[in-house]
């Protein structure tokens, strides 16, 4: 561990446990971590100035906002319902319909639109879960070690033994293709990783003298683990929820290629799902959803590396 | 000698082709004849036994292993096969079939009554249409070439019902030993009177059927040997029908499939040989269920779903619209029924009138639709675009996808389901493969493709009854023609289309199988015109 990340992580500290500490723990100790304090009070627009220094995390980020922006309010402006049938099955892009027609007649363009709210919905809320699983057994484990760290790893590694996809189709077809369902599906099979990383935290962090301060100065568990372990530990989980949106997208597209979609959910895994077999007869209704979930997870993936080249203090350095 | 030595090339290379077979069981069709004829078929079978099993997997190796009393012409005419002539009795009590003289079995034992008075029973006793010999009393058998079957009713269905893939006669000396039939060891090592002789299964593999060289009909089979592969992957059997490994690839069900295949050169694609089999495509309705229990709520729904649009443009013209519940085809259909032509005002008032007005979103009800998952075409699609069509008259439907066919069969046969895609055959004759869908007496819980509708109407059931023992044919069909209109009026079902089935054929191949019964029947006329260069 070296010394920079550490005097590096300590301006998250709450000021207030910092005082606390100061107050209570021998002042030399303290004061040598205390100064950092002043030198740089806000990490966040540090990050965020390192971000807008990446021309790929900026790109990215622009092209997330677009695509937000079109889930958004795309709908109002084009009110074609997606599964309505608007016209003959298979018919080439045209003024009637910009990007053709799918094999019953839908319009690719209305599913892309409406689609796309369903899919940046299931891979947002699907990471939220993720995240939230994840962070909770990887910082009790993490935290308090012991039998409650032996029982929750036990736990995470049986869920990380089973395939995910597979597991997630085993969910899906006992509970029925529904989008709540594949969301939780999804939240419930790929928890794990950020269990791993959130642990990893808490295990290096949680043996630091400003934690061992904050303790000594009268800290619970609980105000431990929210308010000072869990924001030094913050910036990889931010990461790592980024990237998990992307992962919860492509989930999303793979299980309703293999035929577990919501049928009465247009998305644009289901799109592709639906339309594959009819590749070679109407190529466009594949190939845009196929592209909009191809950019959507550049994006996050780019925004997710633009984060982490911001407040990852090693490469800030260079 | 120029012929065999070609012939000779053909079963080597073609022998070749097939990489994994083990090469002894090619040795054998060199030299002779008929050359060698490879089947791809996605269907694999449980046995080969077509007397307590039903359904095409079995049907088509069964069919070619044992021989039955009749087999059927591409006009519905019986014809004589195992039986050279037949007599139905006056009262129509009794059915006297007079066996060919030189049957024998592959095992070199001669066919006689005895064999078939023993089948007949084992059918009735073991198969899954329990309508179809449900009127056998018993078999008589004066001679060992003449068996008579005495019928507790007239029976007409009778003569359907000893087609090839119905009613395979098996051998007594090797049946007849008192294990029970369904899961008899010879099951899997069959021994019938039939053109081809069982010879080798490589279980989920493949299996293969050799030229009985004592078949009582002289010069046939023309072939020396049939390979049927089975392969799972539907693609892969495209590609091997394109590329020529597959000489024959039966019940192409996908329009895209169908078109795929023929675009290709060498194939030969055709639609005939399934009016036997009579697979329909319906959506049918939970008839006891709210609202569905009002017949207006089921007409409006047939207005408002447009079955030209679903024939001619989701199926892209390949599939036939059915308007009944006998397939289109068959000499009983009835043509002349409600059409349910295409019209959304009828619709909206039919829901009206029923009680249901639209909300403040314009939407009456909201039903769910279950389909057959695995079928896109005929089953899942449809669904979809009923979704699609009946949103425009305020029903809105739900799709429910089914992961797999035991949970969608457990749904309906437990009437949990407001409407559902269904593809039912009709096998023949009414009686085997029709009546079961519409009578009362066949509401059993639990039981797919039984009346899952739980459609009662006595007057259905009544004329079922009577045309069920209706020995004079057009007395017969005027029965039939009542029961198609009241049910296509009932609208327990809304008939969309008949599925469309497609066999495709290497063009180097004669006397294709095109009789009502396709590949269900025995394949000992096909022959090889100008055998395959690979």
């Amino acid at each position: 561990m070296s010394t920079v990340e550490q005097t590096l992580i300590v301006p998250r500290t709450e000021a207030s446990n910092v005082k606390t500490a100061a107050n209570a723990a021998a002042p030399g100790t303290t004061t040598m971590r205390v100064q950092p304090v002043a030198r740089a009070l806000s990490p966040a627009r540090a990050a965020l100035r390192q971000f807008l220094r990446s021309p790929s995390g900026v790109a990215g980020a622009i092209l997330l906002l677009a695509l937000i922006l079109a889930t958004i309010f795309g709908p109002m402006l084009y009110p074609i319902d997606p599964l309505e049938i608007v016209g003959l099955p298979f018919s080439p892009p045209d003024a009637d319909a910009l990007l053709g027609t799918d094999y019953l007649g839908r319009d690719v363009l209305a599913g892309l639109i409406h689609g796309g709210r369903a899919t940046m919905t299931v891979g947002a809320v699907a990471a939220l879960i993720t995240i939230v699983i994840g962070v909770s057994v990887g910082a009790l484990s993490g935290f308090f070690g012991g039998w409650i760290d032996s029982l929750l790893v036990k736990i995470s590694e049986f869920f990380q033994v089973l395939p995910p996809l597979l597991f997630a189709m085993v969910l899906v077809t006992l509970f029925g293709p529904r989008l709540t369902t594949i969301t939780i599906a999804i939240g419930a099979v790929s928890w794990t990783s950020a269990a791993r990383l959130t642990r990893a935290e808490f295990m290096r962090l949680r043996d630091l003298d400003f934690i061992k301060a904050s303790r000594a100065a009268g800290a619970g568990n609980w105000h431990l683990i929210m308010r000072v372990v869990l924001p030094n530990a913050l910036p990889p989980i931010i990461v790592s929820a980024t990237l998990a949106i992307g992962v919860a997208i492509l989930f999303e597209g793979g299980l309703s290629f293999l035929g577990l979609g919501d049928p009465n959910t247009m998305s644009w895994g289901l799109m592709i799902g639906q339309n594959r077999n009819y590749v070679l007869d109407a190529w466009w209704a594949v190939t845009f959803p196929g592209a909009a979930i191809f950019l959507a997870v550049l994006a996050v993936s780019l925004v997710g590396d633009g984060i982490n080249d911001a407040v990852n203090p090693r490469l800030r350095r260079r | 000698m120029m012929l065999s030595k070609r012939s000779f090339l053909t079963g080597a290379l073609g022998g070749m082709a097939l990489a994994g077979l083990p090469s002894e069981t090619w040795a054998q069709s060199a030299g002779s004849g008929g050359g060698t004829l490879v089947i791809g078929s996605s269907q694999v079978p449980r046995h080969f036994n077509g007397a307590v099993q039903s359904g095409i997997a079995t049907a088509l190796p069964s069919s070619q292993i044992f021989a039955s009393p009749l087999r059927f012409d591409e006009s519905w005419n019986p014809q004589p096969y195992l039986a050279k002539s037949w007599e139905i009795a006056a009262d129509g009590l009794s059915v006297t079939l007079k066996l060919v003289d030189d049957a024998v079995f592959h095992d070199g034992k001669p066919v006689t009554s005895d064999d078939v008075a023993f089948s007949v029973m084992a059918i009735k006793e073991n198969h899954p249409f329990k309508t179809m010999l449900a009127a056998v009393d018993k078999v008589e058998t004066p001679d060992p070439k003449i068996a008579v079957i005495k019928l507790a009713h007239p029976h007409p269905a009778l003569l359907l019902a000893m087609s090839p893939a119905l009613m395979p006669i098996l051998p007594k000396h090797i049946y007849g030993d008192g294990q029970d039939i369904k899961t008899h060891p010879a099951n899997l090592k069959p021994i019938g009177s039939g053109p081809y002789k069982f010879t080798e299964y490589k279980q989920g593999d493949y299996y293969t059927l050799e030229k009985f060289d004592k078949f009582f009909i002289p010069g046939r089979p023309k072939l020396d040997k049939i390979v049927v592969r089975l392969i799972s992957d539907p693609n892969a059997l495209l590609v091997s029908t394109e590329r020529g490994e597959i000489h024959a690839a039966p019940f192409i069900a996908g329009v895209r499939d169908i078109e795929r295949l023929e675009k290709s050169q060498n194939l030969v694609v055709t639609d005939k040989g399934f009016t036997g089999i009579g697979a329909l495509n319906w959506l049918a309705f939970n008839t006891r269920k709210k609202p569905l229990d009002d017949v207006r709520v089921r007409q409006a729904i047939a207005y408002a779903a447009n079955r030209d649009f679903i024939v001619k443009k989701l199926m892209g013209g390949k599939a036939k619209p059915a308007t009944g519940p006998i397939a289109p085809g068959s000499p009983l259909d009835e043509a002349n029924v409600e059409q349910y032509k295409f019209d959304l005002e009828k619709a909206r008032k039919l829901l009206d009138e029923a009680g249901l007005k639209p909300g403040a979103d314009g939407m009456r009800v909201t039903l769910t639709i279950d389909y057959i998952p695995g079928a896109d075409e005929q089953q899942r699609n449809v669904a979809e675009y009923l979704r699609s069509a009946l949103k425009r008259v305020g029903l809105n439907l739900e799709v429910r996808a089914a992961p797999d066919f035991p949970t969608w069969a457990q749904r309906v046969s437990n009437y949990d389901f407001d409407m559902t895609m269904d593809n039912v055959y009709n096998w023949g004759d009414p009686v085997i493969g029709v009546d079961r869908t519409y009578l009362s007496s066949n509401i059993r819980k639990g039981i797919i493709w039984s009346n899952t509708q739980q459609y009662s109407n006595p007057k259905v059931d009544d004329i079922l009854a009577k045309a069920a023992v209706e020995t004079a044919p057009d007395k017969r069909k005027a029965l039939y023609s009542e029961f198609q209109k009241i049910v296509v009026e009932d609208v327990p079902i809304y008939f969309i289309n008949a599925t469309p089935y497609y066999n495709a054929f290497a063009k180097g191949l004669g006397g294709l199988p095109t009789t009502i019964w396709g590949v269900a029947s025995p394949l000992d006329e096909l022959y090889w015109a100008t055998p395959p260069k690979i």
